[in-house]
This record gives C-alpha cells, sequence and structure tokens, in this order.
C-alpha cells in the first residue's frame, strides 16, 4: 500500500466511527494524534487502505466527574491532562506522567487514548492509570464493555480491543484527602526521552509516616506495566522512615523481568526499578510532611 | 591596533539575525520548484558484500520513473574523498559499509522514487564484515583497501621515554574508548541540482568548501569545472559532517539525466544516520611519567581510530590527534603512536574538534589523577606544566605564536564556581545526590597543517546603491563569521555596518577562500577582508580625488563618506563616476596562512603554527541511585586572541559547551555488525534545553599579532576541554571514574558499584573496558 493511495475517512460521530469498524471489507486503522501512527506510517509498519481520523470527534474529548468516579474521554490530549484543573487536583499523578511524555509538541498532539491502545511496556500515562484503578470502556456498534486496566494489555503493543471496537471512555478513582502519588521516570536523558524504567507510586497515608496501604506500578521492566505486589504488601508494616523506604525498595528488583534493549541492560533495569521506588517514596514523604 | 574601534569588539547583532530567527531565511533543501524532481540513492543492503550484478530494468520500467543511474553512468572517476579519493560515487564490485551507495534514481515524486529503489535488484555475496579496528589491524584481517587495512599511522618520538619513566616517580597509565558522535545538524544532507541548456550545472547544496566540491563534482562527471557553479551557503549546520562530498556528485549526475529539470535530494534522518560523517571513535592507551613535584617527564600514547569503509579525513584525524595528545604542556620525553584503520562501521571524518577530543580525555584525566596522588592542586600541576609562547611543546617545536593558557588558568582559578567549590559542592538537593567541580584545559590548531597550502581571499565590491558587497569563500555554517567578515570591513572602510552586504559560499560569487573548517575562517577570511578593504580605500579615494580635482592627500575618509576641504561624496555618487567611466568597482584581497617551516618527523602535518586555547570549569551533580548526571555550572574562557564579536564568541563558547555536554554523558551512533543500531533522534540523545546549565564565557584576549586586529580562532576548542573536565567533576563527586564515553547513567550507576565493591581500596588505575 502506498501511501499517496490510502484514503482517510472523519467520522462526525462516534456512531459513526463505529459503523465504519463494523465493516469488514476495508482494511482500516484508526489515527487520533498521530503521534504513534504516523512513525509507525513513515516505518512501513502500519500501511492501511484507510485510515479513520477521530481527532476531531469532540464527543470525546472531555474530563468530568461523575458519581465519584472521574471520565476522562479518550481523545484528551496529555496537555488537556496537563492543564485540567480537576485532574490536577485528584488525580495529579496523571497529570505528572502526563508531564513527561515526549516533547511539548507530542502532548499537544499524542491523547490519552492513543498512549493506551499503542500498548506500549514503557508508555508514561499506563501506571498513573494502573494506580488510580482505571477501566477502559470499550465500544462496538451494538455492544460495550468495561474492561480493567491490568487486564486490558495482552503483551507489547497488544490489547484485549478488538477491531470493530474502540475505546470510549476512561474511567479513574479519584485521589482522596489522604492520598498521595508520585510518577518517576528514568530516561536517557531528562527531556523527550523513552523510559528506560518509570512507576507510578500511589499511598494512602495516616498521621505522619504511617501508610495505610497504596499501590505501585511498574513500567517499562517487563512486557505490560506491573503492579509490585509484594512492594505494596509492605508498606502498611512500618512508618515510612528513609530506613524502611530503603529496605522496600530492595524487594522491587524482585518484582521485576526486564530485557536488554537499545535503551539500558536487564541488570540495570532491574537495579533502577529499586532506585526508582526509593527515590519516589523519598519524596512522596517529603511532600507529605509539607502537605 | 589603535585604542578606538568602532565595530571590531563589539557586541554587534548577527546580520543574519533577523532572517534566521523569524524563519524568513529558506535553506537550501527548503526549496520546492514546480519542475521539480526527486532523487533518491539506494544504499548497500550489507556492511560488506561483493556485487555481482545490478539489474535496473523494473526500476526503469515504474511509471513516473526519470532515470536510474549505477556505476556505468559515471562519464569520470569512480570515487571521491578530500585527500585520498577512495570512496565510489557509485559502488560497482564491493560494498564497504550499509552507507555505500549503488545506484542513483530520479523520479516524478519522492514515493515513486522509493518504489524504485526497492525494485533494482542486487545480487550481493556477503562477506564477513570486520567492525574492529583492533582487529582490522592484525595480519589476517581481510584487506579492505589494496593497500590494506591501515591507512595512516602517525609516530612522534622525542627525547628518551624508556629513560624517563624509569626515574620517574609516578606513573599512571590509561586506556580511554570514546563515541562515535554524531554531527546532528538540525539540515540532513541534500540540495539541488540543474543542468541548463547551455550545459552549466548548477549545484545548490551546504558544503564547507565550495571550490573543491566543485573539484571533487568534475572529477567524477570528467566535466570542465568552469561549467559546474557550486552554492554552499548558507548551511543549516555542519560541523565538519559536510566538509567531505555528501550528495553533491549525485546531484549532478541525476542533472545530466532529467532533460533540465531541478533535481532535489534530502536525506531523511535515518539515512543521514548510515550515510553520514562521524566522529571517530578511538581507543586511546596512554602512560604519564611525572616527578614528585609534579612536573610531567615523559608520555607515551597508543591511539586508534575507527574511520570506517573510507579515509575521507581520517588521516588528518588522527594526526591532529597525535599532536595535541600531550595537551598544551612541555613534556620532555614523548613518544606517540596513532593509526587510522579502516573498518566495515560507517565512514568516519571530520568533526568539530579533528581527533583532539579523543585524547584530550587521557592527558586531563591523567594529569588530575597524577595531582592527586601527590596531593598538588589541579590548578598548580597544569600551571606548572604549560608552555608559554616561545617555549618548546612536547613535540619539540618552538611555540612563535600566542598562548593564553596560563592567562585561562588564572581565570579559572579566581572563578566564582572554582573559589567557592567546596560551598556549591554542599549545596545538593537531595541526600542520595553528589556533587564534583573539576576543571580542564586544551588546545586546537588553527589552519592546516604543513603539507597543505592555506590561504585566504576576499573581494570588496562597490554596488550601485553605494554599499558594499564582502565576497567570502567561506560559508556561513551557523557560526556567525559573515557578521565577522561584515565588522571587519565596516572598522577598515570607516562606514555603518549596515552599508556592509556579505556573500559567502558561491563559486561564481567569491573567490576560493579554502574551507570553513580548522577553526580558520575568523581568521583567514577576515585577514583576507583586511586585506581588500585598504585598497578599496584606495580605490574609493582615488575616484574622490579625480571628481573633486584635488590632489589625493587632500582626500579624508570620514564616516560613510570622502570628504577634501568643504566638500563630501556619498559612496553612490563615487560608484556613478566608477560606472560613467568605465573603471572597476571591485577589489580583490589574498592572504596566505603563516606555517612552520619544519615538518616534525612522522607526525603528518605538525606542528600548527597557530593555537586556540580554552580552560573549562564545571560542576556537576550525580544522582548515585540511578547515575543520572547533570551538569549544573560551566565556565568556559577562551583564548581566542581579540574578540571581534564578544556575542559571537558566546555563542560559540555556549554551543560548543552543550555539544562536549552531550558527547561525555548522551551521544553515540551504535553499530553492531556492521548495521546501525541508532537509527536517529529517538535513541541517539542529544542534550535539550533540560540538559542545558547556565554557561559563563570569559574570554583571555592574548592578541595573536598575525590575526585581524589580534584575532585567532575558536570554534573548535570550546567543546574540549569541558569533556575531561565533566569526567574529572563526576569522580570528584563520587570516587568513579570514567574510562568509556558516553558516561551514561547506566555506565556511571556501574562505576558505582564498583567503587563500593573495591571499598577501601579506592585508588586503582584499572579500567572498565
Amino acid at each position: 500500500m502506498l501511501i499517496s493511495e490510502m484514503d482517510i475517512i472523519t467520522p462526525q460521530t462516534v456512531n459513526d466511527c463505529l459503523l465504519i469498524l463494523s465493516k469488514k471489507e476495508t482494511e482500516h486503522r484508526i489515527i487520533a494524534g498521530g503521534t504513534d501512527a504516523v512513525v509507525r506510517m513513515k516505518e512501513g509498519k502500519w500501511l492501511p487502505s484507510t485510515w479513520i481520523n477521530i481527532k476531531g470527534l469532540k464527543e470525546l474529548r472531555y474530563i468530568k466527574e461523575i458519581n465519584g468516579t472521574i471520565h476522562i474521554g479518550p481523545l484528551i490530549t496529555h496537555t488537556d491532562i496537563i492543564h485540567s484543573s480537576l485532574l490536577q487536583k485528584k488525580a495529579n499523578i496523571l497529570v505528572e506522567a502526563a508531564r513527561e511524555v515526549g516533547a511539548i509538541q507530542m502532548q499537544n498532539m499524542g491523547t490519552i487514548g492513543g498512549n493506551i491502545g499503542t500498548a506500549s511496556p514503557a508508555g508514561d500515562t499506563i501506571p498513573a492509570l494502573y494506580v488510580l484503578n482505571a477501566a477502559v470502556e470499550l465500544q462496538s456498534l451494538h455492544n460495550k464493555r468495561l474492561i480493567p486496566i491490568n487486564l486490558l494489555f495482552t503483551g507489547p503493543g497488544r490489547t484485549v480491543i478488538k477491531p470493530n471496537e474502540m475505546i470510549t471512555n476512561i474511567i479513574i478513582q479519584p485521589q482522596t484527602e489522604n492520598e498521595i502519588g508520585i510518577f518517576q521516570k528514568l530516561g536517557p536523558r531528562k527531556a523527550q526521552s523513552i523510559s528506560i524504567v518509570n512507576v507510578a507510586i500511589m499511598l494512602s497515608m495516616a498521621k505522619d509516616r504511617e501508610c495505610l496501604g497504596g499501590k505501585i506500578a511498574f513500567g517499562s521492566v517487563a512486557p505490560t506495566i506491573i503492579r509490585a505486589k509484594k512492594c505494596e504488601a509492605l508498606l502498611p508494616l512500618n512508618p515510612l522512615t528513609d530506613d524502611i523506604i530503603e529496605n522496600i525498595a530492595k524487594i522491587a528488583w524482585k518484582e521485576v523481568m526486564p530485557i536488554t534493549d537499545g535503551r539500558a541492560t536487564a541488570e540495570y533495569r532491574r537495579d533502577m526499578a529499586s532506585a526508582l521506588l526509593e527515590r519516589g517514596l523519598y519524596r512522596l514523604m517529603r511532600r507529605w510532611e509539607r502537605k | 591596533m589603535k585604542p578606538s574601534l568602532n565595530w571590531v569588539g563589539k557586541r554587534v547583532k548577527r546580520i543574519d539575525g533577523p532572517e534566521k530567527v523569524t524563519g524568513e531565511l529558506k535553506y537550501m533543501t527548503d526549496y520546492h520548484f514546480e519542475n521539480m524532481v526527486w532523487g533518491k540513492v539506494l544504499r548497500a543492503k550489507y556492511p560488506y558484500a561483493r556485487i555481482h550484478s545490478i539489474q535496473t530494468e523494473k526500476a526503469r520500467q515504474l511509471p513516473g520513473v526519470i532515470c536510474v543511474l549505477t556505476h556505468e553512468d559515471i562519464p569520470g572517476f569512480n570515487g571521491f574523498g578530500i585527500v585520498i579519493p577512495d570512496q565510489p560515487v557509485l559502488a560497482s564490485d564491493i560494498v564497504r559499509c550499509t552507507g555505500d551507495a549503488v545506484a542513483l534514481v530520479a523520479a516524478e515524486t519522492q514515493e515513486i522514487a522509493e518504489q524504485a529503489l526497492r525494485l533494482i535488484e542486487v545480487d550481493y555475496e556477503l562477506l564477513e564484515a570486520i567492525t574492529d579496528a583492533e582487529l582490522a589491524m592484525s595480519s589476517s584481517a581481510p584487506k579492505l583497501h589494496p593497500d590494506g587495512n591501515i591507512h595512516s599511522h602517525v609516530k612522534i618520538i622525542n627525547g628518551d621515554t624508556d629513560a624517563a619513566f624509569k626515574e620517574a616517580d609516578i606513573i599512571i597509565e590509561n586506556t580511554f574508548y570514546s563515541p562515535r558522535q554524531m554531527h546532528a545538524f538540525i539540515e540532513t544532507e541534500g540540495g539541488w541540482g540543474v543542468m541548463d541548456d547551455e550545459g552549466l550545472i548548477t549545484i545548490r547544496c551546504p558544503g564547507q568548501y565550495a571550490y573543491r566540491d566543485r573539484m571533487q563534482i568534475a572529477r567524477a562527471l570528467a566535466y570542465n569545472p568552469e561549467l559546474i557553479r557550486v552554492i554552499s551557503s548558507p548551511i543549516g549546520g555542519a560541523f565538519g559532517g559536510k566538509d567531505e562530498i555528501t550528495v553533491q556528485i549525485y546531484l549532478a549526475l541525476l542533472a545530466m539525466y532529467t532533460n533540465g529539470r531541478p533535481v532535489k535530494i534530502h536525506l531523511s534522518r535515518e539515512e543521514s544516520v548510515i550515510a553520514g560523517i562521524k566522529r571517530h571513535p578511538f581507543k586511546v592507551q596512554m602512560r604519564t611519567a611525572a616527578k614528585k613535584d609534579g612536573t610531567l617527564l615523559a608520555n607515551e600514547v597508543r591511539a586508534v581510530a575507527d574511520t570506517g569503509a573510507y579515509a575521507s579525513l581520517g588521516g588528518a584525524v588522527i594526526a591532529l590527534a597525535i599532536e595535541h595528545s600531550c595537551g598544551p604542556y612541555k613534556i620532555p620525553n614523548v613518544n606517540l603512536e596513532g593509526f587510522c584503520v579502516y573498518t566495515n562501521n560507517g565512514i568516519s571524518g571530520a568533526f568539530r574538534g579533528f581527533g583532539v577530543n579523543q585524547v584530550c580525555i587521557g592527558i586531563e584525566t591523567h594529569l588530575d589523577m597524577i595531582a592527586e596522588q601527590l596531593e598538588l592542586d589541579p590548578v598548580e600541576i597544569r600551571k606548572k606544566n604549560v608552555y608559554h609562547q616561545g617555549d618548546i611543546s612536547s613535540m619539540g617545536h618552538v611555540v612563535k605564536t600566542s598562548v593564553g593558557t596560563f592567562k585561562t588558568l588564572e581565570i579559572a582559578e579566581n572563578c566564582d564556581l572554582w573559589k567557592n567549590r567546596s560551598q556549591f559542592k554542599k549545596e545538593v538537593s537531595e541526600p542520595w545526590k553528589k556533587r564534583g567541580v573539576a576543571l580542564a584545559t586544551s588546545f586546537h590548531g588553527i589552519g592546516m597543517g604543513i603539507g597543505l597550502p592555506d590561504y585566504g581571499a576576499a573581494s570588496i565590491e562597490l554596488l550601485p546603491n553605494g554599499k558594499f558587497l564582502v565576497a567570502v569563500g567561506c560559508e556561513e555554517i551557523g557560526g556567525g563569521n559573515g557578521t565577522t567578515y561584515a565588522q571587519i570591513a565596516a572598522e577598515i572602510l570607516n562606514c555603518d555596518i549596515s552599508k556592509i552586504k556579505v556573500v559567502q559560499g558561491d563559486t561564481s560569487k567569491t573567490l576560493d577562500g579554502g574551507t570553513v573548517t580548522a577553526s580558520r575562517s575568523t581568521y583567514t577570511g577576515g585577514r583576507a577582508v583586511a586585506a581588500a578593504a585598504p585598497k578599496m580605500i584606495k580605490l574609493l579615494t582615488s575616484a574622490a580625488a579625480e571628481i573633486l580635482q584635488v590632489p589625493l592627500s587632500d582626500i579624508i575618509v570620514q564616516r560613510d563618506c570622502l570628504t577634501a576641504k568643504e566638500e563630501s561624496l556619498t559612496y553612490k555618487a563615487i560608484y556613478e563616476y566608477l560606472y560613467i567611466h568605465h573603471k572597476p568597482a571591485k577589489v580583490e584581497g589574498h592572504f596566505l596562512l603563516p606555517k612552520e617551516k619544519v615538518e616534525i618527523k612522522g607526525s603528518g602535518g605538525a606542528p600548527h603554527h597557530l593555537y586556540g586555547y580554552l580552560t573549562h570549569v564545571v560542576m556537576v551533580e550525580v544522582d548515585t541511585l540511578t547515575g543520572e548526571t547533570d551538569v549544573l555550572r560551566v565556565v568556559s574562557i577562551p583564548d581566542a586572541g581579540k574578540v571581534i564579536n564578544p556575542q559571537g564568541l558566546e555563542g560559540q563558547a555556549e554551543g560548543g559547551a552543550v555539544m562536549g555536554i552531550g558527547y561525555t554523558l548522551y551521544e553515540d551512533v551504535i553499530i553492531e555488525e556492521g548495521f546501525h543500531k541508532t537509527k536517529n533522534f529517538t535513541d541517539y540523545i542529544i542534550p535539550t534545553i533540560r540538559e542545558t546549565p547556565v554557561i559563563e564565557t570569559f574570554p583571555v584576549e592574548d592578541a595573536e599579532q598575525t590575526g585581524p586586529f589580534g584575532a585567532k580562532g575558536i570554534g573548535e576548542v570550546v567543546m574540549i576541554p569541558i569533556i575531561p573536565a565533566i569526567m574529572s567533576a563526576i569522580y570528584d563527586a563520587t570516587g568513579a571514574r570514567i574510562y568509556h564515553l558516553p558516561a551514561t547513567p547506566e555506565r556511571i550507576f556501574n562505576a558505582l558499584k564498583d567503587v563500593k565493591n573495591k571499598m577501601p581500596n579506592i585508588q586503582g588505575d584499572k579500567n572498565d573496558e
């Protein structure tokens, strides 16, 4: 398929889009911000006969609070997330993660739905969505289902999303008053980089450094994002003093199974899982004490 | 020089600033023409293979394809290369790297051209790629070129190193590895070619020496160079990467087959990564001896440079590296040896610093190690060993020109960062972070060494509108040399700078004035302008005397006009007089660079007559949990001779510092088994503004008598000493030494682990290999 011969369809409503997706005669792919799709096309990996351009679908670009949950439309860009006062107040870990995505231009164009759909093990917003207990709504022409984020991905670049489905909503649990979160990323440089390792940490705090429980999600250290359940189990056992933090962080390398690639070796990634957890917990405690 | 200067030494704004800042300026690869066609290059599929046949029939038959060219279509000599033309324009029987060009296509669209490339069938027989320079040097390795794999070998021996090592109190020995840095210019290689009805070929392609590009094109085309016009300026960045031929010959070849339609080639970043020239990766083994008081006694160096498949300027790079391998110090006994070696790893060539970067890390690290063991101050040990003007260098020659090293060291030790370093080091933001401060000094030859003719030329023409057109061959590479030329011209002509127009890099408009390389364009081009300007004054005053009918001695050159008694003449009035009387309105200035008379035996061109010097002080902060390193502050202390434009100097100093940070901490083009693992800027990491520290520039103006207004050159040394300075600062912060660049977080983290494991015996001279 030559790029000059490709078609591009721009549906006006979600229903139109689902109708197009339900037809099987053409080979199609959805494009929103294009920050991944265009690159894949350039590399010759994604060459559909028809692009379905959903970037203009206003009905999928929203952030709202409904019955104690927050609903985020898949066409919300990273920049939208960064500027949302609701998310800043009640899901600031997602705001932090969105800030770390690529360059400003990519934050402007790239969407959260796209970040989920691309299913990169190094995706920056996904660990944050894990610790916010996100569920992803998938719609087809005649069906709608809600998939918990930890069951959405089947492997690197692979999800349970069917060809006739699209993401129509992302539902997260807002952070409560005593919940604090942090996103930590290690890349080959500070700006515009792909994660070597990243981690999202969310803690539920009592007084001082007593922790009631927490969630820890690592990126780039396994085929998909993973939760560090052993570390999580240790969080409420003792007040999170600097010594305890170091001890918990040391466990992290046992929970990850990274690979060596151009960015880093597996050994380094393992060590960095511990390092980022230690650094994140330490910084979180500083923040908590200043709160 | 006169104390009061109007333009020289002033913060004159870039004459090309507004159009660059607003984006109004079009670089040559920005242009599109209505009837244009696209050219594409078929690159080799394998790093080392024999070609049995090339079938182009299917490609030719594709609708929209205008021509498909192979080595059989080259009218002249199938080769190019600045020093020796060992690189085929289009491969015929063998490919030696994946950057090798095998065929060219011109087509109506880029897409059709790409399709056509896929339809060209090349029958390859795979050969085992040689990807390690040391292995390539062994006698058992297959020969990549008829004369073997050692392209060049330089050896300098001075004094008696054996005896010196015996009497030494301290000996330090290490091996250093440096990366394959990419120029990463924003404008990838590309340009335009067109041939008109009269057979005149015009090539618009950013390059660093239009006249030499023209000769290389003419040789491949077997075509009269007078019928080839090369426009090579402005350049969207080059840093040495456009010194060699990039796509000029492809453009000219295709232009011969496109029926007068302009043909454009513009490499994608991915193709630029594979085919473009890179900095030579080096392995440098160094052994240095000193006395108890810190006096350097001897230095032994063995450097091996991987030049990849073709020489380009590799021979000159290794020669310059060896010439600079002992730093700006007087070491009485040296034994220095360098090899430039062919492999199947892409192609290496010219890059800002030109081999000095790779060796500077050795000598500067050794000075710090010696100082530490002898409990000497890093500034003191350097001050003790630097040569001064008139001293004998480590190469054994008397340095006759200006030497500012000592002064740069004095400024370094008195700058805020160095003086208050113990305070700054305490101000870490988080408990696991550690700060270090270090300094290093280096130097860099200006102009070509012995054996290469080096000259400058410029012309100045009075234009009908009363302005002056200053024409210099040296291209606008991004550094602002055009503004420098305008300042020098305005200064001597005594006019406002707005009266000066500058044209650069166009064989139809500028004289051959040599390359824009070797930190030479301010010095050489400036001197040529300074040679032409008095002739223009003479032309103006003679004309004025004739117009006013007064003796020549009555004419006074005033600001923006010429006067005699009460009468005043504008430049425009003078032009009109010259025009009516059919008198020339253009003058030329020529300048031959001073050279050393005696070449150091075996050195391949050393010594240089002139050197620029620089000291860097840096502060880093290392995150010991992850190995991430931030350069927080940089002080750059260049000895550039007289500074023509402080703003321009700061631009060079800041850009150079950031490029040095990139080299030290982030950048490397990874090639495995001859194939590039690094594809584009996704995995080639260059510093962004978030990695850019506070950079202060404090120039030492040690005037060079032969330079224009006392100027020297600074374009390269600005990125050099910062490299070992960062390495030493990391050590100062953490106790971990890095011998293998780039010092990525992972390498630093592993070095930190080693330090922890080796405790308490930190003092090892062993390498991390």
